[in-house]
């Protein structure tokens, strides 16, 4: 048994001879002993000497002990002072009167050593363990506001990476909730060189901290992708593997990504474990479901990981919506879930398409009896090209050197072309050259064009026309993966030359392909159809360069770009 | 035979734990005492009979007088219900138990002198 | 005990039932049921009849599992899902994972 630890004792008692008999006990016992002979004098040495315990008579004249206990009590506060009443009361009615004054226990005359040693202890042990949980709760309570704190400065830091992005385009409208970042919810947006838009809607695994540490790896890779001009596929794979490495096993992203071509009027879409997405095609009201074909990212290897896309043909106005889960789980009293078929309502209601957030809400509101605060939605419709347009990248260097002439020669064979796409190196190639880097957006689109044309129609054969129309287009792209993958033979070449000329300079650009080559006459004898899907590459080139010309039958394409110095 | 008076196992433990201080334990009761006897004259009604009946029985039991604290437990509980003369009565019978047990604490001041 | 763990009598076979609510709260308990067995089995059954629900920690607990019984290697059966389980698994494509019914 440990040895009681030296307390501080205050003895208040009337009749002196008692007082004496107390005081001389607790001392024997290893205690200091204070003294009172009332009430009064017992509050007043409490205010000043802070005793440990404090041994009470009940009935003392000035002020009884009932009192002196109460004020006593409102003195320690949250300290334990331990009150052990002395007490020949019999009467239960006076014992409960000991405890409701704030007693913790009480000691009958005559007094008993053995009993009075014991009692002692054990009230010590009480106020030792009060004086331990005060201590942690303060420390718990600092503990929690630093962590608050911390949080507060991942958010700060997370908010600049995440909106360096172009949510703010005049095709996009989104919701997201206060607490988005700490549900995990991840909304990015940015415009490609070529003026194409990548957007993302994800959804981290845990809340607050864990997430915002996993979406910030993710948001660098996104924009500097696509900021270089890197496709959704390899955007994904490089997201996918990143998180695969730098996250702990349990945890994955969630994601749909869009890339929108206002060019093309297309949208390619790949879903990885978030709920169905919706592109409303406004001429037929119809709703396609884009439904999650993939795993989450970060849980597969680079090798399994699918990168498959599924593309869709838009017209201008059209509207892709996304939403994060937040909308299908909410639960009203009940626990029923809100689910798609309420959701599907939603949308067969919907009377005015810009309003459909509003009608989300609502339906959300009545259905749960209150708002949700953590529902991420966003919905991108197609504009006409005029409309869209990309920021300038911004540059680092001071311009001093730069490359003026000189030329380079590529040439991606077999199977390279299957898997790696060369117009992000390229484009960084001709940045270089610092009269160019103006025209970044045209240059990017018309070798992306000549590029993918002689991929597509050179050397993998597909016709162009089969995406007249919505299964066609389909259809087109399902046919490019096939023979993508099969692909063994054939070459995509570039030629890159740069001169001086005058007080700037030019760029010539040649594409070459294996494949049979086409009509060249016939083509840029049909007119420029901006409602067809098909065949306006060749417009755009034109449009976008200088003296495009097709030679080798179709095989090989040029087209030029000058600049001039600004004074 | 044990003392119905004095409680001589009480007394023993007392002078073992208040070793030195004995002597004026002994002294400050029979001081202490003599106050509380010259108060229950003193005292017209019922209540303050029975304070310091309270606190005179709690003493009493202390130092092992433990008829004179059961007559104080009687006058304590009930003041309020007996007579004026049964009162008066009772306040005697305290008074000469007091005296009865006196000498008993006198001797042993003595004797603690002389140890 | 809301996750309840059985062995084959061979050793081979580990089958884990959760029952309830599967999320964050079982983290402990189903690890548990897995990591200390004596003998590593060679195939796993993780029984839902009984589980009400289940969240994206649960999908996270799954994944830990399958990368302790050896990842591509592992032999993992989903069993006995209901009908908003299966939902919740075929979402997010664990079926390409896992094999479920």
């Amino acid at each position: 048994m440990q040895a009681q630890e030296p307390l501080t004792i205050l003895i208040a008692e009337d009749s002196a001879a008692d007082r004496l008999l107390l005081s001389t006990i607790v001392r024997r016992q290893g205690h200091q002993v204070l003294t009172a002979a009332n009430g009064a004098e017992a509050v007043e040495c409490f205010q000043q000497q802070q005793p440990d315990l404090v041994l009470m008579d009940a009935l003392m004249p000035v002020m009884d002990g009932f009192e002196a206990a109460r004020q006593i009590k409102a003195l320690a506060g949250e300290a334990l002072v331990p009150i052990i009443f002395l007490t020949s009361l019999t009467e239960s009615e006076a014992l409960a009167r000991c405890l409701e004054a704030g007693g913790d226990d009480f000691l009958a005359k005559p007094y008993n050593q053995v009993i009075l040693a014991a009692k002692i202890k054990a009230m010590d042990r009480l106020r030792r363990l009060q004086a331990t949980v005060l201590q942690q709760r303060d420390l718990i309570a600092k503990h929690h506001d630093y962590l608050l704190n911390e949080q507060r400065v991942a958010k700060a830091v997370f908010d600049k990476v995440a909106h360096s992005g172009c949510l703010s385009a005049p095709n996009i409208r989104y919701l997201q909730s206060p607490y988005a970042l700490f549900n995990g919810d991840l909304l990015l947006a940015a415009y490609t060189p070529a003026g194409d838009m990548h957007v993302m809607l994800g959804d981290f695994t845990g809340h607050g901290l864990p997430a915002a540490v996993g979406a910030m790896p993710l948001a660098e890779v996104f924009y500097g992708m696509t900021a270089k001009g890197y496709g959704l596929a390899e955007t994904l794979r490089e997201m996918n593997a990143k998180l695969k490495r730098i996250l702990p096993v349990d945890m994955f992203c969630c994601a749909t990504l869009l890339s929108l071509s206002f060019q093309s009027r297309s949208v390619e879409v790949w879903n990885g474990g978030m709920p169905d997405g919706y592109l409303h095609r406004m001429a037929s009201g119809e709703r396609v479901p884009l439904p999650a074909r993939h795993l989450p990212l970060g849980i597969l290897s680079a090798q399994a990981f699918d990168d498959r896309t599924d593309v869709y043909p838009m017209a201008v106005d059209d509207r892709v919506f996304l939403l994060s889960d937040g909308v299908i789980d909410t639960c009203d009293a009940n626990d029923q879930l809100f689910g798609v078929e309420r959701l599907q309502q939603v949308f067969s209601a919907n009377r005015e398409p810009d309003r459909l957030f509003e009608d989300i809400e609502q339906a959300l509101r009545d259905f749960r009896g209150q708002a949700r605060d953590d529902v991420s939605m966003v919905e991108v419709s197609l504009l006409e090209s005029a409309q869209a347009h990309g920021a300038a990248p911004v540059y680092s260097d001071s311009g001093q050197s730069c490359p003026l002439d000189w030329s380079a020669s590529f040439e991606f064979r077999g199977a390279t072309l299957r898997r790696f796409n060369p117009l992000p190196f390229l484009l960084q190639l001709l940045l270089e050259v610092h009269g160019l880097r103006a025209q970044s957006g045209a240059l990017y689109s018309v070798l992306a064009e000549l590029y993918s044309n002689g991929l597509e129609h050179g050397v993998l054969g597909l016709d162009s026309s089969l995406k007249r129309d919505a299964a066609g287009f389909a259809r087109y792209y399902e046919m490019r993966a096939a023979r993508l993958e099969a692909l063994q033979d054939g070459f995509v070449r570039v030629h890159l030359q740069v001169q001086p000329q005058g007080e700037g300079g030019r760029l010539v650009i040649r594409v070459e392909d294996s494949g049979k080559g086409f009509d060249v006459a016939r083509v840029m004898e049909r007119p420029v159809d901006n409602v067809r899907l098909s065949g306006r590459g060749i417009g755009l080139v034109r449009q976008l360069g200088r003296n495009a010309s097709w030679s080798d039958q179709g095989r090989s394409a040029s087209v030029e770009f000058f600049w001039e110095i600004e004074a | 035979m044990t003392d119905p008076h004095v409680n001589r196992e009480v007394l023993d433990t007392l002078r073992e734990v208040m070793e030195d201080g004995y002597t004026e334990l002994l002294e400050t009761f029979l001081a202490d005492s003599q106050s509380r006897l010259h108060e229950l004259q003193d005292s017209t009604s019922a209540k303050a009979l029975s304070d310091v009946a309270h606190s005179f029985k709690g003493s009493a039991s202390n130092m092992g007088a433990v008829r004179l604290a059961e007559l104080c437990q009687d006058l304590e509980s009930n003041a309020k219900d007996k007579s004026p003369e049964a009162l008066a009565q009772l306040v005697a019978d305290i008074h000469s138990e007091f005296a009865e047990v006196r000498p008993v604490y006198e001797s042993e001041k003595h004797h603690a002198h002389i140890h | 005990m809301s996750v309840v763990t059985e062995v084959s009598p061979d050793q081979k076979k580990l089958t884990i039932a959760v029952k309830g609510r599967f999320d964050f709260g079982r983290h402990q308990e189903f690890r548990e049921s897995y990591e200390r067995l004596p003998h590593k089995p060679e195939s796993i059954v993780v029984d839902l009849k009984e589980a009400t629900y289940l969240d994206s920690s649960a999908l996270g607990m799954l994944l830990l599992l399958r990368d302790h019984a050896g990842g591509d290697n592992s032999d993992i059966r989903v069993v006995n899902s209901s009908s908003d389980v299966k939902k919740i698994l075929a979402i997010s494509n664990f079926d390409k994972l896992f094999d479920i019914s």
